[in-house]
């Protein structure tokens, strides 16, 4: 009897939740969309995380130089896109979340296991990932970095599994013109059918209508009775609100990690030429507890290799041959922001010591206590000539807050590597 | 074996694959004592999305179209207005939390830099203003093209 009850809701809220938008192709069309933003999110986000954790073997492209202010800025764009695609998909869905009966049999129910880890690891993805571009962080009783980082892969492997469970109806409906059935619900009802009231039948469809009484009945009845919308338009319509929602969201964040976007910038977490000097922040001299040793007037730089070492007032370094290059400040959190550096060539600094050839080098910061308080860089970075160790930044001394007395700037790499606030500078062997 | 197995077979392998190395990365870089905090987060994402939004989308929906076909509103004309609706339901989502966060207070002045709550308001201004205008323009289509009517 619960059974039958249970089986009734579940059919009855299937069929309510019928539309002309909810079909397998629509299914497709939007989770092929969705799956692109995912492999984005993915790829670009694999690529910070080995920019920052890298294998001893990787080297990493410095060009093109807004390399990684790109692949950032597309990582949190389309995390921001996956919102509405994500709605949509699983708005086009929903039916299938009361499908009757609810497990089949053992693949089904790992079927339907897959697909709730798949949509709980997506939502959740995506939301810690905006909320941590507004460093919300004490909403996450969790490491945000590494749970992030773990859930791509529960993420793509789902993308995966999802993929080969619907491979016949991805298939079907890849290109259009296959008939658009709407999702299938199990035991049709037809409520034209007169039966007897109060008989219970053998099918459970005719039984629905019969015990279409009480509450859920009445409401179902009172749902059932709601105008149909016409398929074409109804379709056309959903594919239209989507693709809208889809521009607002990009257009009026993008400005954050993109100039294009910058007139329109009405929610992006930062805005470009906010902060001192002309650019945002995210690590304050005051939160990183150096503002009295930075402004220390006998700081010096220590350049070592091996025994060989020197030291460097900012005098003495000023009075070196300067360059002067224009390189973006790409923080992991997406934002970012073109801007000139003058300074020193990090090449000349590592040659007064006698490093030969390619080199690497571990900078150390002033900060304590910070896991990016010591930074690797790799040749690469080391002998490219647009890597500085930058005194001015944007025709003004270098503010305290953007690391004076003097910071790490170099191509292609993120914003945490560039490291503020440089106490030395140790030429690897 | 068909073409179609080949590759289902090949995407659940890959996908276990995955699977193997996001659970590897979660027993290493995070501690166990934040399980439950993911765990909660996971329900609570199902429950918020698939227990009350979806439902409140699903309501608002009906009503609509009841209220429409009670008014003869046609469809086209309906779908604008739910389009509009969901456009600032989503814009919502995205942007109280920054206007909340900012309001509490962030690490420097340059984080959350401008006015989100205002914004918001412009943008749903805007957005009703183009509703409107696309309603009057889908009147004048609608007359044009029924000249009888």
């Amino acid at each position: 009897m619960y059974i039958l009850a249970v089986h009734r809701l579940l059919n009855g809220l299937r069929r309510s939740l019928a539309m002309p938008s909810r079909n397998p192709r629509m299914a497709v069309v939007i989770g092929r969309l969705l799956a692109i933003a995912f492999l984005l999110c993915f790829g670009t986000g694999i690529y910070s995380h080995f920019l920052q954790d890298p294998l001893p073997w990787m080297v990493f492209p410095t060009r093109p130089v807004s390399l990684y202010q790109v692949s950032q800025g597309v990582h949190i764009t389309a995390g921001i896109l996956c919102f509405p695609l994500l709605f949509a998909k699983l708005y086009i869905v929903f039916p299938e979340l009361f499908q009757t009966p609810p497990v089949r049999s053992f693949p089904h129910f790992l079927e339907r296991a897959s697909i709730a880890l798949f949509v709980a690891s997506s939502i959740v993805q995506i939301v810690i990932g905006l909320l941590n571009t507004y460093q919300w962080y004490a909403l996450f009783p969790f490491p945000f970095r590494q749970t992030h980082y773990a859930l791509s892969f529960v993420i793509i492997g789902s993308l995966a599994i999802h993929i080969a469970i619907k491979l016949d109806v991805i298939a079907k409906h890849w290109r259009k013109g296959a008939p658009i059935e709407p999702l299938v619900i199990d035991g049709p009802v037809d409520p034209t059918v007169p039966s007897a009231p109060g008989t219970l039948t053998s099918s459970p469809g005719r039984n629905a209508v019969i015990r279409a009484e009480g509450v859920t009945g009445r409401l179902f009845d009172w749902i059932d009775k709601t105008p149909p919308a016409e398929p074409r338009t109804s379709r056309r319509g959903f594919l239209t609100i989507v693709g809208i929602a889809s521009a607002a969201v990009v257009a009026l964040t993008a400005g954050q990690s993109f100039k294009l976007f910058d007139g329109v910038n009405a929610f992006g977490a930062r805005k470009q030429g906010i902060g001192p000097n002309g650019l945002p922040i995210n690590r304050t001299a005051a939160a990183a507890k150096v503002e009295a040793v930075a402004s220390d007037p006998d700081w010096v730089l220590t350049v070592l290799n091996g025994t060989e070492t020197k030291t460097f007032t900012r005098a003495q370094l000023l009075a070196m041959q300067q360059y002067t290059v224009e390189l973006p400040i790409s923080c992991v959190e997406g934002w970012s922001q073109m801007a000139s550096w003058k300074g020193v060539r990090l090449g000349d600094l590592v040659d007064s010591v006698g490093a030969s050839g390619g080199t690497a080098i571990k900078a150390t910061s002033l900060e304590q206590n910070s896991s990016y308080a010591i930074m690797h860089m790799g040749p690469e970075y080391v002998r490219d000539d647009l890597t500085l160790v930058a005194l001015e930044l944007n025709g003004e001394v270098l503010d305290l807050d953007h690391g004076y007395p003097a910071r790490m700037i170099a191509p292609g790499r993120p914003g945490v590597l560039q490291t503020k606030w440089l106490s030395s500078l140790e030429v690897l062997s | 074996m068909t073409a179609i197995r080949a590759w289902r077979i090949g995407l659940i392998a890959l996908g276990l694959a995955f699977f193997v190395v996001g659970g590897i990365t979660l027993l290493n870089d995070v501690n166990p004592a934040r399980y439950l905090g993911i765990a909660i987060w996971f329900v609570g994402a199902l429950v918020i999305h698939d227990g009350i939004i979806s439902f409140v989308v699903f309501g608002a929906n009906i009503v609509m179209r009841k209220t429409g076909g009670r008014l003869r509103i046609p469809l086209p004309a309906l779908l604008i207005v739910q389009g509009a609706l969901v456009v600032a339901g989503i814009m919502t989502l995205i942007v109280v939390p920054a206007a909340l966060k900012k309001s509490i207070g962030t690490a420097n002045p340059t984080l959350l830099p401008l006015d989100y709550g205002l914004h918001l308001l412009v943008f749903y201004g805007v957005l009703a203003g183009v509703t409107a205008l696309a309603l009057a323009v889908y009147g004048l289509l609608r007359r044009a093209r029924r000249p009888t009517a």
